[in-house]
């Protein structure tokens, strides 16, 4: 049947593809290239102020948990970290113009900005005062997902859950 | 002088024929397989879909895909009832309000997801694959949407083309728009595929552009199916299963009448009432050769023998055939 042939023909096609995607490098790449820039260059990172996730000193010096993870991110990329305090509102809006490659600030996955930035899997979960599980996250630009997915290893790495 | 004949849906007659009975048998078995195949391909694509909206569309699609088997189910079920004095057409156009309600259901989804998915596009919104563990490992998250798409294709395949032969030997035409739906669905998957390793490749819009490919889909044969349901249930003229053309019968049926020695004129009105088909023939008899009850009878005997698709005749004798009744070709 002709039909057949042409169903065998398309899955041949989609087989071929996604040989031809794996043999080409790096997967996934980023649609604006936020990985290759970073990588050597500068880190722009959006915090907003939530203990004990961060925390932004008298000279806007910043700390916490996240800030830790983040400046070894930047580390096993080779990046300067840039710092930009200002709230999650600002930041989201500007991670979304691409002026902030990350958000940090005890992000969770329920978080109101999650049309405009991509936030990346629960790097770990805690349990809140009303004893909700919440799972936190940060929040990087949409489609730039070598970049995601570079920032998602290095959080499972740090947490333990792959190596 | 119009004399009518009784009607022909008496006991047995509304049972389809044994072969047919057969076919019915194995397509409610096949619609409930299907049912489970879907359901199981819908609960795998769900786990995986993530933020992708080919994904999405892919996955409404797939939920959507229930819909033809679960109306075939039921308006099987409501057809088991024989004609009675508050319904005497019997129930037989229960299958034709399913394939409306599915053929509605179908382009409506598809309306909203091309609208959804356009926005999309206009808007860059671009979609985020992020990365997923996987027995410790770390692979990227489209991975496993491309892998669930190649498995979900071949059973939708096979199960299509297994229903598209029962539907023409059924005249069934919820069974056709079932079997065309997933008979397309290799498509929908492969689309996805496409826009998921466009993601990949860094080509953000290549998913929103898989998207309103697979939804276009969807909406043509949402249009498709809602004008051959309303057709149907409008009374046109019957036909084929797959809508193509005129159904040969409805000239068998003429071309059998015109073969009784007594008849000079015959036309018929033949209407599809699912499954089967309700036959108004009109006959002019020659000159001085008016027929007997008996004669009458005999020929809607006749007309029925000639397939079991002929189930309800009637016929009428009629001094001419006037064009408003029974207009010509």
């Amino acid at each position: 049947m002709s039909a057949r042939r042409s169903t065998r023909r398309a899955l041949a096609a989609a087989a071929a593809l996604v040989v031809a995607a794996t043999g080409c490098g790096t997967f996934p790449k980023d649609s604006e290239g936020t990985l290759d820039r970073v990588r050597g260059g500068t880190l722009v990172v959006g915090v907003s102020e939530h203990e004990p996730w961060t925390s932004v000193g008298p000279g806007d010096e910043v700390s916490g948990s996240e800030a830790a993870l983040v400046e070894g991110f930047a580390e096993s990329l080779g990046a300067e970290i840039e710092w930009e305090v200002g709230p999650e509102s600002i930041l989201a809006d500007e991670v979304k113009r691409g002026q902030v490659d990350i958000v940090i600030g005890g992000l969770t996955s329920v978080s109101p900005w999650k049309s405009d930035i991509s936030l990346t899997r629960p790097y770990t979960k805690v349990k809140s005062e009303d004893g909700k599980q919440q799972k936190m996250v940060m929040g990087v630009p949409k489609g730039e997902n070598a970049f995601q997915v570079a920032l998602e290893r290095y959080l499972a790495e740090q947490e333990g859950e792959i190596r | 002088m119009t004399s009518n004949s009784q009607t022909a849906a008496g006991s047995g007659h509304d049972a389809l024929p044994d072969k047919q009975s057969e076919i019915m048998r194995k397509a409610i078995r096949l619609e409930w397989i299907s049912i489970a195949i879907v359901a199981a391909v819908i609960t795998m694509v769900g786990l995986v879909m993530g933020q992708s909206q080919a994904m999405r569309v892919a996955w409404v699609e797939d939920i959507l895909a229930l819909l033809p088997p679960i109306a075939f189910l039921v308006a099987t079920r409501v057809i088991r009832r024989g004609p009675s004095r508050d319904h005497p057409y019997g129930h037989h156009r229960a299958i034709g309000v399913g394939h409306l309600v599915s053929a509605v259901a179908l382009f409506a989804m598809g309306a909203l997801l091309l609208v959804d998915s356009a926005i999309g596009l206009l808007m860059v919104d671009k979609p985020p694959i992020g990365m997923t563990v996987l027995f410790g490992h770390a692979i990227w998250a489209g991975w496993p949407m491309v892998a669930a798409m190649l498995v979900a294709v071949p059973p939708m395949v096979v199960l299509g083309r297994m229903k598209l032969k029962l539907s023409e030997e059924l005249h069934d035409k919820v069974l056709f728009a079932d079997a065309d739906m997933l008979k397309a669905d290799w498509m929908t998957g492969l689309a996805t595929v496409v826009g998921v390793l466009g993601i990949g490749m860094g080509l953000w819009w290549a998913d929103a552009a898989a998207a309103i490919a697979v939804s276009a889909s969807i909406v043509k044969d949402g249009v498709t199916n809602v004008r051959a349901a309303v057709t149907g249930l409008t009374d046109a003229r019957a036909k084929t299963h797959d809508d193509k053309g005129p159904h040969p019968l409805t000239v068998e049926v003429e071309e059998k009448a015109r073969e009784v020695p007594w008849v000079k004129e015959a036309r018929a009105r033949v209407r599809d009432e699912g499954h089967v088909f309700h036959v108004e023939m009109f006959v002019v008899p020659l000159l001085g050769m008016d027929p007997t009850p008996a004669q009458i009878v005999e020929l809607r005997t006749t007309l029925e023998d000639l397939d079991w698709k002929v189930h309800d005749v009637v016929v009428a004798v009629v001094d001419e055939l006037r064009p408003e009744q029974v207009p010509a070709d």
